[in-house]
């Protein structure tokens, strides 16, 4: 066993250290630091980098399902990139994904941010919030899997709830074919707004109930009415968890497979297939593991882009802020 | 401008037998132009009156009138009152300028008469050099001022303040009590202020109100506190160190009152305009109250004596802690004074500095 070296100025020692040097040494071996930081490494290069570099190894290889066990592949450069990319599969994908970005998950934001608002400005009796907060949640607690099977349901066009009701209502007058090209990638997008709009609306509540009620009081004796209060103040003030939001809906949105896939199966005709889930398609259907391994490397490069932006986004909001 | 009145003025917050009565019966009056200041210690009621004033709190009975105008059910932006708050409660997401300007702002008042208007005020207030920096970054001083600022720039009828000054380090305190009161003088503005400070609250303001137990105890000047306090409460809270009570007993001999201590040597001589209060009050046992600046170190012959236990020293002054008897007394003497612990000390006292006081109510009998 070795000695612990008490080494510096003993003015500088924390409260708790006497001074004194240990009998016994508070690390026992030199194993335990080293096998305290290994094992995490290990995981974390078991699950996240080994399959990473293993992904970009076969991208650029002609591997599919035989070639995997056989060994039996070659290198062909970007070739799987070029495939991919010059795919119009993939192109119309990638404007699904901006037309389920731009819809879906800004609506999710939007309309979160408002209703997390509305709760907090509008409904005062806390029984009441808690109430309608279970209720925006709940959506959130079932797995999407179930809400697709539940949507399709809701929205099978001869006797579906969805166009029962809009019938009933006199907003329609014939049924809506939500399973048809073109409509399809919106029925997704609607059980997505539904499913996760409690998400940014918990995350936005969550802001505001922590944002100094001083500042508030301090609008009111301004004589502020309540719109200027939101508009100047609120909104600013949560422009960060806002963003926070957004990031999360983002990504999400990148690794969006199982609603496709319970819903449409990105059909008809490929009109609602999202890029993640042509890889899924690619690799997990079709066994062409390299193009797939192409097409999981060029969503995480277009989604760490986008994050990056985002984080220096925030960066800057925080630095304006005295915060970072 | 306008006074404030406050006339019979409660607020119970909750209901029932849980509800906690915060403010009771309070009547109140400041003069158009007047600094008044609120007094008391935590928990006393004095920032539940002052956010009823300000019309962020319900009255829950009682009136409030601004120059005559009743405001009960008036919004804060209604009563036109500005308030500084005691976290400063600036907006972190706008620069000082757009803070200082904010209540012009929501009046809509024109971008060009709010920069002029803010750049004054912060000339005014000495913050010119950090008009664009944001409020995280400022110390604490400079967000006092700020929010000052943003209170005065509208020139509101009724200037309020929340303890500003209880996060402020002694000597920041000192520059922004010179300040307030310059700017009190150039401003002429009725003006409350809320404070536990005694010493804030008699440097500025022109009256004190005293709070206790949601109650008010005395409203009056310095003097008024200091010589003549309504009870044992306010003779207590006022003044620094705090005022030496001895129980004591009336006799009288061949005509004069004396107020004999219990259980010490000490005999209180009453003068005769005082005596008529102690007949009508008819009691024999009384509290006298001694502040500790009243008593004057002396050898011959003294009033009172005992043996110095704790000389301490506080640079421009020193506190002798003197035990007599059951008694301990308090006395402020000049620093050079050379008495250690142990040391045989005498005083003496001018009889009309002697306050009676009733012991089971607390109140001023002479």
């Amino acid at each position: 066993m070795r000695q612990a070296i008490v080494r510096g100025d003993p003015s500088t020692y924390p409260d708790w250290f006497d001074g004194k040097r240990r009998q016994r040494p508070l690390i026992v071996s030199r194993w335990v630091p080293i096998a305290m930081v290994g094992l995490p490494v290990a995981v974390l290069l078991a699950i996240v980098i080994y399959p990473t570099v293993w992904m970009f190894y076969h991208s650029l290889r002609d591997t599919n399902i035989t070639g995997l066990f056989t060994g039996n592949h070659a290198y062909i450069g970007f070739a799987n990139y070029a495939t991919v990319l010059g795919s119009e599969r993939f192109q119309d994908s990638l404007i699904h994904l901006l037309q389920y970005l731009s819809f879906g998950a800004v609506l999710q934001v939007i309309l979160g941010t408002v209703l997390a608002l509305i709760l907090y400005e509008v409904v005062r009796s806390n029984l009441w919030r808690t109430v309608i907060l279970i209720l925006v949640v709940l959506p959130m607690m079932l797995p999407p899997s179930i809400v697709g099977v539940l949507w399709r349901f809701l929205l099978t066009p001869s006797n579906g709830a969805v166009n029962q009701a809009l019938l009933d209502l006199g907003l329609i007058s014939a049924h809506i074919e939500w399973f048809n090209a073109g409509i399809s990638l919106w029925s997704i997008i609607i059980a997505d707004v539904w499913n996760w709009t409690a998400l940014p609306f918990l995350i936005v509540y969550s802001g505001r109930v922590s944002l100094p009620p001083a500042v508030y009081e301090a609008a009111r004796v301004d004589g502020a009415g309540q719109w200027k209060v939101v508009r100047r103040i609120t909104l600013p003030m949560l422009k960060e968890v806002i963003a926070i939001a957004f990031i999360l809906r983002f990504t999400d949105a990148f690794k969006f497979v199982d609603l496709v896939y319970v819903m449409t199966s990105g059909g008809p005709a490929q009109s609602s297939e999202l890029p993640t889930y042509i890889a899924f398609q690619r690799g997990i259907r079709e066994f062409a593991i390299g193009e797939a391994a192409a097409y999981a490397i060029i969503i995480f490069a277009i989604s760490a882009v986008i994050v990056t932006l985002f984080l220096q986004y925030m960066k800057r909001v925080m630095r304006a802020q005295g915060l970072a | 401008m306008s006074n404030v009145i406050l006339s019979k003025v409660n607020k119970i917050y909750g209901a029932g037998r849980t509800g906690v009565h915060a403010v009771r019966d309070l009547d109140l009056t400041v003069n158009d132009g007047e600094f008044m200041a609120l007094l008391g210690p935590s928990g006393c009621g004095k920032t539940s009156t002052l956010r009823m004033i300000v019309g962020l709190e319900a009255i829950t009975s009682g009136d409030i009138h601004f120059g005559g105008v009743r405001v009960n059910d008036l919004e804060p932006r209604e009563r036109n009152v500005a308030m500084a708050f005691e976290t400063y409660a600036l907006y972190p997401n706008f620069t000082v300028e757009e803070n200082l300007a904010f209540p012009l702002e929501v009046r809509g008042v024109p971008a060009d008469e709010r920069r002029r208007r803010a750049r004054e005020l912060a000339e005014l207030l000495r913050i010119t050099e950090i008009l664009t920096a944001r409020p995280p970054v400022l110390s604490g001083g400079q967000q006092q001022r700020v929010s000052l600022g943003r209170a005065l720039i509208r020139e509101p009828a009724v200037f309020i303040l929340d303890e500003v000054m209880s996060h402020l380090d002694a000597h920041l305190k000192f520059q922004m009590l010179f300040d307030l009161k310059r700017l009190h003088q150039e401003l002429r503005r009725t003006m409350i202020y809320v404070t536990h400070d005694q010493v804030e609250a008699l440097a500025l303001a022109d009256r004190v109100a005293v709070m206790s137990n949601a109650a008010l105890q005395q409203v009056g000047d310095r003097n008024a506190l200091y010589n003549r306090p309504t009870n044992m409460f306010v003779a207590d809270f006022i003044g620094e160190p705090p005022t030496t009570f001895i129980a004591v007993e009336r006799c009288d001999r061949a005509g004069a009152i004396e107020l004999r201590a219990i259980g010490a040597d000490i005999v209180f001589d009453v003068a005769a305009e005082r005596a008529s209060a102690l007949d009508a009050h008819g009691g024999r046992r009384f509290t006298v109250g001694i502040r500790p600046q009243n008593l004057y170190p002396c050898d011959h012959d003294p009033r009172m004596a005992g043996k110095v236990v704790i000389n301490e020293y506080l640079g421009e002054r020193s506190i002798l802690s003197i035990v007599t008897g059951d008694v301990t007394l308090r006395a402020l003497v000049p620093p050079e004074t050379r008495l250690a612990p142990g040391d045989h000390a005498g005083f003496s006292l001018d009889p009309r500095d002697v306050m009676i006081f009733d012991t089971e109510s607390g109140v001023l009998v002479a």
